[in-house]
Parts: structure tokens; C-alpha cells; sequence
């Protein structure tokens, strides 16, 4: 089974939309440097360079739109979270330092909300959880003086991996600890 | 046909020479930077075994030296296209160069003998609380940085002074008279490249007051005076002022393009409605992005979040709609006359498109949740900066240097353009699929499976040190005659 972050955003999913917009924007350019030998003046062109503006414009509001409505829902706020997945069963006390990580139990339920209340004893930290695959699922940062809640329903058991995610000094790659989830 | 933008030639040779010292030592640094950059990704690939220590003191300097050097190459640039028609004081522009130079030792002061590692974004507390370098380090560290503030100041104030009075104040150097009165055509409008001089120089002031409210509290902080600095509000302040200023580098290459490209296309880029309102629109929409560096600070207001998404989509309208769009369609049909110059111009073109929209994506709040500080943002930042703004300098160097020396290109000058395209473009392709597999940025060392990539991006990178050191070569071999040039008389 794949581990999907509630969000159901597919991070390989999104780079091939990229790679698709990609595609279809290096067309358009290649063919426009395809047709940049001589040719009708600017002024001919002009109109419907104007029209491609505002075409353009039309579509870039209601797509920008469209998306912007679509990911409220799916945002990783603690309010969000807690309507789609209900109230922590669990409440794991995250302290952040460098280098480690301090938790409050290492051992989690799978398949309840469980709420990781995360904070930093000096600098900025990254709170990440990363699937036995290897693939990021969530992550909050780790601030001092500030107490972040992140919401969380673990899909499966396993040995989850944390890995600071904002650089903290010069161990930042090594700061890593275990969450298993039963 | 006229092009509407002045020539080179009729252009004051002082501020010439200033401009091409920007353009070299900018672009010089940018070079090196990048040479460090290839250290960093041969660690990544397990074929070099940098220390953490090392790697990220060299990752803080790669990091602040390529965003200076790529900013004061462009301000150079900038102020070589609009010196035809605004009087510039090369004097101010001399003391620019000499506070960023100034400031880049003092950063690599404290990098080299401070042992200061805290990365370009230098994110309180961290500068003060490494560890592993003292506070001492950290002050300097920031001392560089005020001083960068101080040497933008001098030449963004030099930019709209020079502006300002070159068009008769500042309503008409913003070519408010397009934007209002679109329909009363006026035949002495402001050019782009002066009304993009003169928005840059609003928002790279506006942007070092922003700077100054980040590194006072945390002066006073280390002279004892202050307790300590909240994080989120240090966090919020560093971050409106660097992706300002990473922002800000595009928009002042831009305007290099907006000067150069229609010599090559043979026909003027005016400053028609939609270009005069977006550049005036630039000025406010550049400061609203910011804070979707911050969608994982839970403890960030709401509202920011949403401002952080609908400002970062706000860019896209008068980047994408009005000069990326106005670019293609300029060259579109006009007998295009291909060198280095033009084809380097038009790769920037791409870069900026493609590396905006990896950025997009990535302000999207629950995309941004499994992408942030992996290396899908690497990606997006080096596609707009190596493909984006660094090959609109390269091209402006390589066009101003052959411009004033009447050097001949040679027919692999071409090649080593588009070889630096593809070299460009198939490393940041690798850097986004990196970070599609959730690949941590600013790591020191890479786990065996992540290994490949960096492994993969090699073939890339050779292709970029092949053709820069061709074209680089090149080009420093014209800068002796080009200064030279500028010192006889009037051009």
C-alpha cells in the first residue's frame, strides 16, 4: 500500500505537471524561435499578440482561481486537519535541538489522528516524517519560543523516519530519529 | 528600422567602464560560486568527500555570492543600457562596487576564518547559535550584509536619481502618462529599460529598509542591548528581504533584455499600456510573496499564508503575460539575427518560465507541504538564476564587450550558447525530479540512493563548464580592447 500525506498531493505527480507544462511551453517557444526569420511586421501581429494577453490573462485568474479554492481544502494547518481527520486519539511533545530530537513516546497508533505539538529549544528546526519508502509525508517547522500542532493519520504500521528539514548548523543531515507506528 | 533604444556608441565611455567592472566581477563571482557548487554536487554524488564543516560554509557562500554576484552584474548591465539616455554618476556606481566588494570579503571573512556556516538566508537564530562558529563570526557575517544593503542603496539611489531627472520626475520616469492616459499617445515616452531601472531602484531601497528592520534588533541583540528577537518576526523580516532581493535579480536582468533584444530583433520594444502596468504593478506585487516561505510556521497567521499563495500567483501576470509573452512576440517574425547574445537571451526566456512555474507549483500550500525544503526548491530557484538571470548577463556581457571591442563572434560561440542551455537545463531537470523523491536540501551528505542523481547531473555540468569557459574566455579576452574603447573621446 502507498503512504499518501492527507493532502493526497503525489510529489512525483507534480513534477510530471511540471514536466507537461514543460513540454508544451518549450512547443511554444521552439516554434516561435522556429518562425523568428522574417515575417509579417510587428504591427500585423500586434492584435493578436494583445488577444494572446488577454486570453491569457482570463485563464491564468481562473485557473489561479480554481487551484487556490481546491487546496484550501486539502491544507496542513491544524484547523483543516482536525475537520478531515477528527481529534488526536495521541499527543506526541516534539522538542527540537542541536542535534536531536526529543519525543515524548517514539511509539504511535496507526490509523487515528495523532497530534505531533512540535517546538525548539535554540535554533529553526524542520519537522519531517518520511514513509519506511523513503517519501516525504508531512512536515512542520520546529520554532523557538512558538509550539506548532501538526495533525497526523499514519496509513499503515512501520519504522518512519524524522529528518530535520530546515538547516540548523553543521550536523543538520544527521539529525534523525525513529517513530514507529503500530 | 529604428529599435527605439539607443546605441552603445553614443553612450558616456565612464559609465561604461563601471558597468563593465559590475558585469565581470558579478559575473566572475558567479563563476566561482558555481565551481563550489560543482564541489557540493560531486559530494552529493559520493565522488568527493567534502567535511559538513567544510560543505556548509561553502554552501553559505555559494548561496550569498551567486545572489550579490548575480544582482550586481545586472545592476551593471542595467546602467550601460540606460546610460545612453539618463545621466548616471559612474562616481556613485564606483562606490557601489567597491561596498559590495567590501561586503563579499567580509562575509568571506567570517566563512574562511570564522568558520560562520549559516547559509545565505542567514535565519536568526542560527547565525548567532551555530555551535560551531562564534557570534563574533555571526556579526560579521551580518556586518557583510548591511554593507551590501549600503552598496544598494548607493546604486539603486544613483539608478532613480538618474532617471528621475533624465525624464523630468518621477510620474513620468514610471511612464505614468501610458499608464493613465492611454489613449493621449505621447511621442516622448519613457523606454522599458528606464522605467525598469527606475522600479528596481524603488523596490531595492524600499527592500534594504526592510533589511535594515531584520539585522538592528539583532545587532542590538548582540550588543547586549536587546534579549533576544522573536523568530517568526525575524523569520518573516529576512525572508520579505531575500526573496525580494532573489526577485529583485530578475527583474533588473530584465531589464538587459528589454535594452538588448530588439537590436537583435530589429524592432523597438515600446512602452505600451500593459508594459508600463505591470513594471508599476512589479513594485507592489515583489513584496507579497514572501511568506510562502513560511507555510510550514503553523504558527504563522492565516491570512499571511493565503497572501503568501495569492502574491506568489500575482507575480506570474506581469512576468508571464506582459515580458515573457512581449519577448517571444517581439522576435516572432523579425528576421532575428541569431549570436550568443540573442540565444542566450531567449534560453533566459525559457528559464524564467519554466523555473516560475516549479515556483508556483511550490507555493501551492499543500504541495509546498511535501516539497518545502526538499530539492524541488533548489530546482526552481536554480532554473530562474542559472537559466533565467545568469544567462541574460552572460548574454549582456558577451554583447557589450563585442559591441565595443567590434570583436567578430566565432562560429562555436553559437554552440557553447545552446551547449550551455542544454548543459543548464538537464541539471535543473535532475534537481526537480531530486526533489519528486523527496530529497532533502542543504545536506551535507547524500544516502546511497539519492546518490544517482547528482550522479546523473554530471554529463550537465561539463556541458556548462565547457561552454562558460569557452564563452567566458571569449569575453575576457574583449574586455581589455572594450575598455579601452571607452576611453577615446566621445563614442
Amino acid at each position: 500500500m502507498k503512504h499518501v500525506n492527507p493532502s493526497g498531493v503525489n510529489p512525483l505527480s507534480v513534477f510530471w505537471v511540471l514536466l507537461g507544462l514543460g513540454v508544451a511551453w518549450t512547443a511554444l517557444w521552439g516554434w516561435v524561435l522556429l518562425h523568428a526569420g522574417p515575417g509579417p511586421s510587428y504591427e500585423t501581429t500586434a492584435p493578436t499578440v494583445h488577444r494572446v494577453r488577454r486570453v491569457l490573462f482570463v485563464l491564468f485568474l481562473v485557473i489561479f482561481g480554481a487551484v487556490f479554492a481546491v487546496s484550501l481544502r486539502a491544507y496542513p494547518y491544524f484547523q483543516f486537519r482536525s475537520r478531515s481527520l477528527g481529534a488526536p486519539v495521541a499527543t506526541v511533545d516534539v522538542q527540537a535541538s542541536q542535534w536531536n530530537w526529543t519525543l515524548s513516546q517514539t511509539d504511535v497508533p496507526a490509523r487515528v489522528p495523532v497530534e505531533f505539538a512540535v517546538t525548539s529549544q535554540d535554533v529553526n528546526h524542520g519537522f519531517a516524517i518520511y514513509a519506511p519508502d523513503g517519501r516525504l509525508l508531512t512536515q512542520v517547522q520546529a520554532m523557538p519560543g512558538y509550539t506548532n500542532r501538526l495533525l497526523y493519520r499514519f496509513a499503515q504500521p512501520g519504522a518512519y523516519t524524522i529528518r530535520c528539514l530546515e538547516y540548523c548548523g553543521v550536523f543538520h543531515h544527521i539529525m534523525l530519529a525513529t517513530l514507529t507506528v503500530r | 528600422m529604428t529599435t527605439d533604444a539607443p546605441s552603445l556608441n553614443a553612450t558616456n565611455g565612464a559609465v561604461l567602464r563601471v558597468a563593465i567592472a559590475y558585469l565581470v566581477v558579478g559575473l566572475g563571482t558567479v563563476a566561482v560560486m558555481g565551481l563550489l557548487g560543482v564541489l557540493m554536487r560531486l559530494d552529493h554524488a559520493g565522488m568527493l568527500l567534502v567535511s559538513p564543516d567544510w560543505f556548509y560554509r561553502i554552501m553559505t557562500l555559494h548561496g550569498s555570492g551567486m545572489i550579490t554576484g548575480l544582482l550586481f552584474a545586472s545592476f551593471g548591465g542595467l546602467a550601460a543600457v540606460i546610460s545612453a539616455e539618463v545621466h548616471l554618476s559612474s562616481r556613485a556606481l564606483w562606490i557601489g562596487l567597491v561596498l559590495y566588494l567590501t561586503a563579499m570579503m567580509l562575509v568571506v571573512l567570517a566563512i574562511v576564518f570564522g568558520r560562520f556556516a549559516a547559509g545565505w538566508t542567514v535565519l536568526d537564530p542560527l547565525p548567532y547559535q551555530g555551535k560551531t562558529w562564534t557570534e563574533s563570526a555571526g556579526v560579521v557575517a551580518y556586518a557583510g550584509y548591511l554593507v551590501t544593503g549600503l552598496a544598494i542603496v548607493v546604486v539603486c539611489g544613483a539608478m532613480l536619481r538618474g532617471t528621475t531627472a533624465a525624464r523630468g520626475g518621477l510620474r513620468r520616469a514610471l511612464a505614468w502618462e501610458v499608464l493613465f492616459h492611454p489613449k493621449r499617445p505621447s511621442p516622448d515616452v519613457t523606454h522599458p529599460p528606464v522605467l525598469i531601472a527606475t522600479v528596481t531602484a524603488i523596490v531595492g531601497l524600499v527592500m534594504v529598509v526592510v533589511g535594515l528592520v531584520y539585522l538592528v534588533p539583532l545587532f542590538l541583540e548582540a550588543a547586549g542591548l536587546v534579549r533576544h528577537v522573536d523568530a517568526l518576526f525575524s523569520k518573516n523580516a529576512v525572508l520579505l528581504f531575500g526573496h525580494t532581493m532573489a526577485n529583485l535579480c530578475v527583474y533588473v536582468a530584465a531589464g538587459m533584455v528589454y535594452g538588448t533584444l530588439p537590436r537583435y530583433a530589429h524592432r523597438p520594444w515600446k512602452t505600451t499600456w500593459p508594459v508600463a502596468a505591470a513594471w508599476n504593478a512589479i513594485i507592489l506585487l515583489i513584496f507579497f510573496p514572501w511568506s510562502h516561505h513560511l507555510y510550514q510556521d503553523f504558527a504563522q497567521p492565516l491570512g499571511l499564508q493565503i497572501l503568501g499563495n495569492l502574491g506568489s500567483f500575482a507575480g506570474g501576470f506581469p512576468s508571464f503575460i506582459v515580458t515573457i509573452v512581449g519577448a517571444l512576440a517581439l522576435v516572432y517574425g523579425a528576421g532575428l539575427e541569431w549570436s550568443p547574445t540573442s540565444i542566450l537571451m531567449l534560453l533566459g526566456i525559457w528559464g524564467w518560465a519554466f523555473g516560475g512555474a516549479g515556483a508556483l507549483l511550490d507555493a501551492i500550500v499543500p504541495i509546498n507541504q511535501v516539497m518545502h525544503n526538499t530539492m524541488w526548491v533548489a530546482a526552481h530557484f536554480h532554473t530562474y538564476n542559472m537559466v533565467g538571470v545568469a544567462a541574460f548577463a552572460w548574454a549582456y556581457l558577451y554583447h557589450i564587450t563585442a559591441e565595443l571591442s567590434h570583436a567578430r563572434e566565432r562560429r562555436l560561440d553559437r554552440w557553447a550558447a545552446w551547449l550551455y542551455g542544454i548543459g543548464a537545463v538537464g541539471m535543473v531537470a535532475l534537481l526537480f525530479f531530486e526533489g519528486a523523491h523527496s530529497v532533502p536540501r542543504r545536506y551535507a551528505t547524500h544516502d546511497a540512493e539519492w546518490q544517482g542523481y547528482a550522479r546523473a547531473a554530471i554529463p550537465f555540468v561539463a556541458m556548462m563548464v565547457i561552454a562558460l569557459g569557452w564563452l567566458g574566455g571569449e569575453m575576457l579576452a574583449r574586455v581589455g580592447p572594450a575598455w579601452r574603447r571607452t576611453r577615446i573621446g566621445p563614442l
